[in-house]
């Protein structure tokens, strides 16, 4: 990865160079769904950081809410079809 | 939910069986843990939920198995991977705890001194393990750098293990924690829709 290679070029010193800390946040950026960023613009890093919460919590909220909708077919489905299509999707 | 999925490649209208096929085989993919890995260890912790958990407590226990085994499928050189699978451990060790201290307390009424002792004895072991808790997650305060901004503080909060990193750290951490916390996502729902397509 680049940013691990530009931090091994600072021997010794612990500094990190803003140009590094903006080309992680660029990362960062580029990681954000559409809906929530024009993926071109440059965009204030203070903005990324505050999106990239608001996506973490988004995703939190679909895993519990995914977690309840599994529990639920859990209980109900018909195991025997959804092993095998499991199985094979995992074998493919 | 308005937004299901934020895969860019749209759903096939077959229903397709194999979850993985969803993901774009993108470069992206290369610093996300392997999607088959990630199928593995959730599939795995599923199948011995729906033999073992009774129904009431399933949705919690599916919540961490789904953190679990995302950590575990992760890269363990990962701060956060290590940091969520220690929140995890530590978590199960306080509630064991407190059921060991909640069966001693209701089992012994009349508190004969030896039995009194033991349960004092259980209420001091599980209140230093809570205040030890505390300790550690105050002393692991978020100390902001010099020239990070604010919104990090918040940043540190949501990403496992992030109140002990550096700046720039933080910011890696952040990335292969969204990585991997979507390929998470994008499995659930391809099992949802597995175990829904299924009836």
């Amino acid at each position: 990865m680049s940013s691990r290679r530009s931090r091994s070029r600072q021997s010794g010193s612990s500094r990190i160079t803003e140009e590094q800390i903006s080309d992680l946040v660029s990362k960062l950026q580029d990681l954000l769904p559409e809906a929530r960023l024009q993926s071109n613009a440059r965009v204030p890093s203070a903005r990324v950081l505050q999106e990239t919460c608001n996506y973490i919590r988004s995703l939190h909220r679909e895993v519990d809410d995914l977690s309840e909708r599994l529990s639920e077919l859990l209980a109900t489905s018909d195991m025997s079809s959804a092993q095998e299509a499991i199985i094979r999707s995992l074998l493919m | 939910m308005a937004v299901k999925r934020t895969a860019p490649s749209p759903p096939t209208p077959r229903p397709n069986p194999n979850p993985n096929r969803r993901a774009p085989a993108s470069g992206a993919d290369a610093a996300s843990p392997s999607k088959r890995m990630l199928a593995f260890h959730f599939i795995r912790a599923l199948a011995r939920i729906h033999r073992s958990t009774p129904v009431p407590r399933r949705t919690r226990t599916i919540r961490r198995a789904a953190y679990s085994s995302m950590a575990r499928a992760a890269n363990p050189r990962r701060v956060w991977s290590r940091a969520l699978l220690q929140q995890m451990r530590a978590r199960r060790a306080t509630t064991r705890r407190a059921a060991v201290l909640r069966r001693s307390v209701s089992a012994a009424p009349a508190t004969p001194p030896g039995g009194g002792a033991r349960s004092i004895a259980g209420e001091d072991e599980s209140t230093t393990t809570l205040a030890a808790l505390a300790r550690t997650a105050a002393a692991a305060a978020p100390h902001r750098q010099a020239g990070e901004p604010a919104r990090a503080d918040a940043l540190r909060r949501l990403v496992p293990g992030g109140n002990e990193m550096e700046y720039s750290n933080l910011l890696e951490e952040t990335a292969d924690y969204v990585r991997c916390l979507r390929a998470q996502v994008q499995l659930m729902q391809g099992l949802v829709d597995l175990f829904s397509a299924g009836r």
